[in-house]
């Protein structure tokens, strides 16, 4: 049996199926048929192409050796969902297409392998974290879990995805940090495209980045929370719109089930789909499922449908709810419990307080409870019922106790571990002994006599004060100055042509980074960020000389700008000195 | 952590103590020493329960008396959380105690909650009904003596409860092991053993060294009388989370009939007569007997507690002890009676103009009308009680109306003070269709606890909000022997309470009626929510001050496009009318806030939520306060309430009215916090929240907190002020708290090795106040003359 790594919902030739990708096929399952109409070996992969991002349909080809046309298939699901699923597939087969290739050169050479070992070529197969988390997003339909279903998109945290082991992912993680980054894509082509430095450099101290993008991507984006309330657009002519869209009945499909079974029993045999969604929109049910309060008004005014009012509900405007629920809740939020308790009120509430007054509020708010509960469950799966009520000892402690009264259990904290530690403490404690050693002699009596003899007269001295006007005069001289010079450099601040400008900007910039490359290796390396490719000393030398190099030109490109700057007619000397400023902030 | 309070031992579950805790352990212990009354107001979530549940077992487990404690909480959340405390409580006693003997004798302490038999029926035939009152009749059916009875007999010839059964034949006094029982752990016990957990139980609180109910089984003469009859005179009553207390005795004590109830009892009356008719054919000899019992004075001598059919509405004191008028002894006569009396007040119902009368107006009337004087009508409710009794009736729910008419007779014609009828024709002023209601209203709060003030001898009340504390001993009429509010010690302010007076465009917001539907209002609201839903994490819980309120403001929230913007960013769950909807709503809320998702909760100052559920931690980072919660001013009985509480105990309309407000605005907002790394907003979201007269009705711990900038903002303003709080909030508390806002076993005895200088520095002060001996203590304390002064004021 083999393990399905991931599958989704997809057609092909437009008819609906399963698409699943094995750990040696991928296959295709016509709905309602067993067997797979479509199987195309790993092996025989040989290209992919996937439709945009924005594009209305989720499509993904795959080529196969032999075959020019190779495979379509559309994504079925929603949206969002058919694009995570088109995404999972896309890394997955973009591996093993990849892998192909490789071996693919090795047999031109002669090194013929066997296809389904997994431990050949250097770009081990997928194993690695990013591929593992987006399977777990796979619809419930598929009871086969492989190990990798282990890892859930929630804790995504805790496995922090491995950078630099999968050469395509990692390329589409780098686009997606340098397109979200301006600036830091405006760096990346002055200097990798430009080959002053390798991308291996450039992104060496930058993997929190990366891993933040992974961890983003990662995340499987819930359904967005609005109630889809279909808003008729008024067009000229007193005719009002709605625009259709796959998406709309979808979503009308899973806000309102009612709809769905209605579409299911009418169409195609009692009415097309136009005419089902014409009269849909000019139904009552349509009315009685807005999210508006408005809608009770309308009602009057829409006309009878046969067909669609058979599906009409009693309005849920009752003071308890048409749908009971059962089960109850855990004791501490049981709010029944309480109504119970109490016996029953003997007077009436005030009118104000009294639910329900206002019409069509009840269905509303009802609606909306319904309606977060179902994003709810969408996301984190049905509640369970069953034991929802009993409350153990432990979950209720939890809810009671309050935590900051208890003591601390690692108040000790950790001891410093410390190089000749005897030094530091002899040091100390040779200084309080010659303390104690002088204390004993120091007469307060005395001192304080001594202080107080010295405080006579006091008066006296402080009119015998005199400050020589000089140095006033300097002080308030140089303040002048200083506010001055501000004053100067606020007005002129702005008459640097704009491309100069930015060139400089540029300049500083790439000399900030060919700094940072500099300090990265001629630091030594912080332990916590896991690298994989940790250069070796020689390395680190050799890199740290390159950008030596490169810092000593940077005083060249400065004079060049000095250059251009007197060219246009500006004050070089102030080009300069902003330069040289900018520079040395960052050198020293 | 063990720690002494003038030589009494306490055991503190916790290794560390909030001031605030020890502050409050001392003033209740001297009020349980001078066995008096308190008042107690301890912000909210310092651990309230848990430190008076500490000192009163450590004070029942020293003292050999063992007074009982009966501790009266809101809700069954809460009735249920406070169990936990004393469990957890009580296991820390456990293994803190040193000999075997004393753990023995922690372990023979019991503890005990009760509530509703709906909440505890095991009976899967009885439990599966909706409707409490159907439970209770149901039970009553199975469970009652003479059902017993005729079982031992010949069993198998009536239907009885096998849980109930099995209890009977248990040793009394073991019928649940000792040891504290939640209402969980009851009910799985009951479940274990096949018995029933409220009638082992109600059998069990008499050996209970702590019962924890909701107050109404204490207040209502109704609920009391059954239950809370035995409880002994020296036990130690609580009240917690009182702050609503005067509402809960008013309502104890007022009734309304409505024409549909009249329906029902005319009906009941009918079918009581056609009963006795049948009786009188078959076995004759009931009614005689009924009757002679009646003309000799005797009633229900011996009563099992499961007989009680249904209480009297009258408080013990004025319940008579006198034999039933003859007029209504014979059943027949009684039914005559009862039929006239519901025909009377249906024809009343007919009236279409407003009538406000007294009581003894009503009598008069009454009497004019129907001959019915006055006495007969005081034992309406105990007749019907023994001939239910005689005809052996099963179903009492479907009498329940006609209970409510008997009760409505008694008590009307046993209260004349404090006690006003309202009939109102229709709902509102401007309404056309006739919904006539016949309120009897109590007006005065103070009569339905003065009992429980006279017959125990402690009574403790408190809660987070019952500022201001003068307010209770004048409307409760009792007198405290301490009366204190604690501040809140904080070493960073964990909360920040905000009153926004006007949106981002300087309209002024209000939820006053006049303005409260204005656009501009309704926006603005709608954009204080919006905004805060983007900035706070997890969840936010917003209250309206009344369901009205909400209900068109939510639908006109949505017509305007605003809660499309939360949906953006946080779900919404919204308070319905049915308990267990709303239930599953709050569930959802708090998986909600779990999961990350974060969501709005909308709902009601005086409802359901507001009561009993904590917002605490990532289930609350802002509480938003849309407007004051003041009750509907134009309702007849409040005005009439208030025209009464000016006359009798000069409070004026307003200072209650505004008092009533801030309570219930306090109390939704201070359920953000539990324990003092717990943090959160609060937003005060009207004008009027920035007077004085209203700031000065909250309580001083969060009072205390609210700036002079944060008094009167605007929305953005406020969110500016939000974001800094909640950055800096949201960092590693580096300060270490302990010594500050938490005290360590070290830091409580410098505190009473502090107390006990004092003090002894004030006697010695007072001895030798002649001798010149004073400036050796330094100038830190009182001058002498102002300390004579002091002494002379007590």
């Amino acid at each position: 049996m083999p393990t399905t790594v991931c599958s989704a919902k997809a057609s092909c030739k437009k008819v609906s199926g399963l698409l699943e990708l094995t750990d040696s096929h991928l296959q295709w399952t016509q709905d309602g048929k067993k067997t797979p109409s479509i199987r195309v070996a790993h092996h025989e992969a040989a290209s992919l192409f996937c439709s945009k991002e924005s594009a209305a349909q989720v499509r993904l080809k795959i080529g196969v050796h032999g075959n020019e046309n190779g495979h379509n298939f559309t994504f079925t699901s929603e949206q969002p969902i058919a694009y995570q699923e088109r995404e999972k597939f896309k890394i997955e087969l973009t591996t093993i297409i990849g892998r192909n290739k490789q071996q693919g050169a090795e047999k031109a050479s002669g090194l013929a392998l066997p296809f389904a070992t997994p431990s050949s070529g250097p770009s081990t197969p997928a194993t690695n974290g990013s591929a593992a988390k987006s399977t777990s997003a796979r619809p419930p339909q598929i009871s086969s879990a492989g190990s990798r279903a282990q890892s859930v998109a929630s804790d995504s945290r805790a496995t922090p995805t491995i950078v630099g082991n999968d050469p395509a992912a990692d390329f589409h993680l780098r686009k997606k940090v340098l397109m979200n980054n301006p600036e830091l894509g405006t760096l990346h082509r002055e200097l990798v495209m430009s080959g002053q430095i390798s991308e291996a450099e450039f992104w060496d101290g930058r993997e929190h980045l990366l891993l933040a993008q992974a961890a983003a991507d990662s995340q499987r984006k819930g359904k967005p929370g609005q109630i889809v309330d279909p808003r008729p657009e008024t067009v000229e002519g007193g005719e009002i719109k709605i625009r259709i869209t796959p998406q709309l009945i979808h979503d009308v499909f899973y806000e309102y089930p009612v709809v769905a079974k209605a579409y299911s029993e009418n169409v195609p045999k009692a009415l097309s789909e136009e005419e089902f969604w014409k009269r849909y929109f000019q139904s009552k049910l349509f009315n009685a499922n807005r999210a508006s309060i408005r809608s009770s008004a309308t009602q009057h005014v829409v006309k009878d449908d046969p067909i669609f009012d058979k599906y009409l509900e009693k309005e849920d405007d009752g003071l308890e709810p048409i749908r009971q629920r059962e089960g109850r809740t855990e004791l501490f939020i049981d709010l029944g419990a309480t109504n119970e308790d109490h016996g029953e009120a003997t007077v009436q509430k005030d009118i104000t307080m009294r639910a329900g007054r206002q019409k069509g509020a009840l269905p509303l708010i009802r609606k909306f409870n319904e309606h977060s509960e179902r994003l709810l469950n969408s996301a984190l799966g049905d509640n369970p019922t069953h034991k929802r009520r009993r409350l153990n000892t432990d979950e209720a402690y939890a809810e009671i106790e309050l935590d900051d009264l208890h003591a601390d259990e690692s108040t000790d904290g950790i001891v410093l571990d410390m190089k000749d530690r005897q030094r530091y403490f002899e040091g100390k404690t040779g200084a309080i002994e010659s303390q104690s050693v002088f204390q004993p002699t120091l007469d307060y009596g005395a001192t304080l006599r001594e202080a107080k003899a010295s405080c006579t007269g006091w008066e006296k001295v402080l009119n015998q004060l005199h400050i020589e006007r000089k140095y006033g005069d300097a002080a308030l001289f140089s303040l002048t100055e200083n506010v001055d010079a501000r004053l100067r450099g606020r007005s002129k601040k702005n008459d640097i042509p704009d491309g100069l400008f930015r060139q400089m900007t540029t300049c500083q910039t790439a000399a900030n980074e060919f700094l940072r490359q500099f300090w990265s290796s001629a630091l030594p390396p912080s332990v916590d960020i896991s690298t994989i490719n940790v250069a070796t000393p020689a390395q680190r030398a050799t890199k740290s000389a390159k950008m030596i190099g490169y810092l000593s030109k940077t005083q060249e490109k400065v004079n060049a700008l000095i250059q251009v700057a007197q060219r246009q007619g500006l004050d070089p000397s102030r080009i300069e000195t902003a330069s040289t400023l900018m520079f040395l902030t960052y050198v020293w | 952590m063990k720690f002494y309070i003038d030589n009494l031992p306490i055991v503190f579950p916790y290794d560390r103590i909030y001031p605030e805790q020890y502050a409050y352990m001392c003033d209740l212990k001297r009020t349980l020493d001078a066995t008096g009354h308190c008042v107690l107001e301890m912000p909210s979530g310092t651990g309230k329960t848990v430190s008076l549940l500490s000192l009163i077992v450590s004070y029942q487990q020293f003292f050999p008396t063992r007074r009982k404690l009966v501790y009266c909480s809101r809700t069954v959340p809460e009735i249920e959380k406070a169990l936990f405390e004393l469990k957890r409580l009580m296991a820390f006693r456990i293994e803190q105690a040193e000999t075997e003997e004393q753990k023995e004798k922690e372990r023979s302490f019991m503890g005990l909650g009760l509530t509703s038999r709906k909440n505890l029926c095991l009976n899967p035939d009885v439990a599966k009904e909706k409707k409490g009152t159907v439970v209770d009749a149901r039970c009553r059916d199975l469970t009652n003596s003479m059902v017993s009875e005729k079982n031992r007999q010949n069993p198998g010839s009536v239907p009885v409860c096998d849980w109930h059964e099995n209890l009977g034949a248990m040793e009394p006094g073991t019928l649940i092991p000792s040891g504290i029982w939640t209402l969980e752990d009851v009910l799985e016990y009951g479940r274990q053993k096949v018995i029933c957990p409220y009638f082992a139980v109600r059998r069990m609180m008499a050996f209970a060294d702590v019962v924890i109910y909701s107050y109404h089984y204490l207040l209502d003469p109704k609920v009391a009388e059954q239950v809370s009859k035995d409880i002994s005179k020296d036990s130690i009553v609580v009240f917690d989370e009182a702050h609503n207390i005067d509402n809960v005795c008013i309502e104890s004590l007022s009734i309304d009939l409505t024409r549909p109830m009249l329906d029902s009892a005319a009906r009941s009356v009918t079918k009581l007569g056609e009963k006795i008719e049948e009786v009188k054919t078959t076995d004759a000899a009931k009614l005689q007997n009924e009757y002679a019992k009646l003309v000799e004075g005797l009633q229900d001598a011996e009563e099992a507690d499961s007989d009680t059919i249904m209480g009297n509405a009258v408080l013990p004191d004025d319940l008579l002890d006198e034999a039933i008028p003859g007029n209504i002894r014979k059943a027949e006569h009684f039914v005559a009676f009862l039929k006239r009396f519901v025909e009377y007040l249906r024809a009343r119902m007919r009236v279409t103009r407003v009538v406000v009368e007294t009581p003894l107006s009503f009598l008069l009337h009454l009497k004019d009308i129907t001959y019915i004087e006055r006495r007969p009508l005081r034992f309406c409710a105990d007749r019907l009680q023994s001939l239910v009794r005689t005809l052996e009736l099963g179903r009492l729910d479907e009498y329940a109306s006609l209970q409510k008419v008997a009760s409505f007779a008694t008590l009307v014609a046993t209260y004349e003070k404090g006690f006003i009828l309202i009939l109102e024709p229709y709902e509102t002023d401007n309404a056309t269709v006739p919904n006539p209601v016949f309120h009897f209203a109590c007006l005065d709060p103070s009569l339905a606890i003065k009992p429980v003030f006279e017959r125990f001898s402690s009574v403790v009340i408190t809660s987070g909000t019952i500022s201001p504390l003068d307010m209770y001993p004048k409307m409760l009429q009792f007198t405290p022997v301490v009366q204190e509010t604690y501040p809140m010690t904080l070493t960073r302010n964990a909360f920040l309470p905000l009153v926004i007076t006007r949106g981002s465009d300087q309209v002024a917001i209000s939820s006053r009626f006049e303005v409260r539907n204005d656009p501009a209002v309704v926006r603005n609201f709608g954009s204080i929510l919006v905004e805060y839903s983007k900035i706070v994490p997890d969840g936010i819980a917003a209250f309206f001050p009344s369901y009205l309120y909400m209900e068109s403001i939510v639908a006109a929230w949505n017509d305007m496009g605003i809660l499309k913007e939360v949906w953006k960013h946080k779900l919404i769950f919204v308070e319905t009318p049915d308990s267990n909807e709303t239930s599953i709503a709050l569930e959802n809320y708090r998986r909600a806030c779990d999961n990350g998702r974060g969501a709005v909760l909308l709902s009601v100052a005086r409802g359901k939520v507001s009561e009993g559920i904590d917002f605490d931690h990532n289930y609350g980072r802002a509480v938003i306060m849309f407007g004051v919660p003041y009750q509907y001013t134009e309702s007849r009985i409040l005005k009439a309430r208030l025209e009464y509480l000016r006359a009798a105990y000069r409070i004026r309309e307003s200072e209650f009215l505004g008092f009533d407000a801030m309570r219930n605005a306090a109390q939704c907002v201070g359920r953000v916090l539990r324990g003092k790394t717990d943090w959160g907003l609060m937003v005060f979201a009207d004008r009027r929240f920035a007077r004085a007269d209203k700031r000065s009705k909250l309580p001083r711990w969060i009072n205390q907190y609210i700036t002079e900038t944060a008094s009167n903002l605007s929305t953005d303003m406020a969110l500016t002020l939000s974001k800094l709080f909640m950055r800096t909030i949201s960092q590693n508390p580096n300060e270490n708290q302990t010594g500050i806002s938490l005290w360590t076993l070290e830091d409580v005895e410098k505190a009473q090795e502090k107390q006990r200088a004092l003090a002894l520095e004030a006697e010695q002060r007072k001895e030798d106040t002649d001798d010149d001996e004073d400036d050796e203590y330094g100038n830190g304390g009182l001058s002498d003359s102002a300390l004579m002064e002091v002494d002379l004021d007590v």
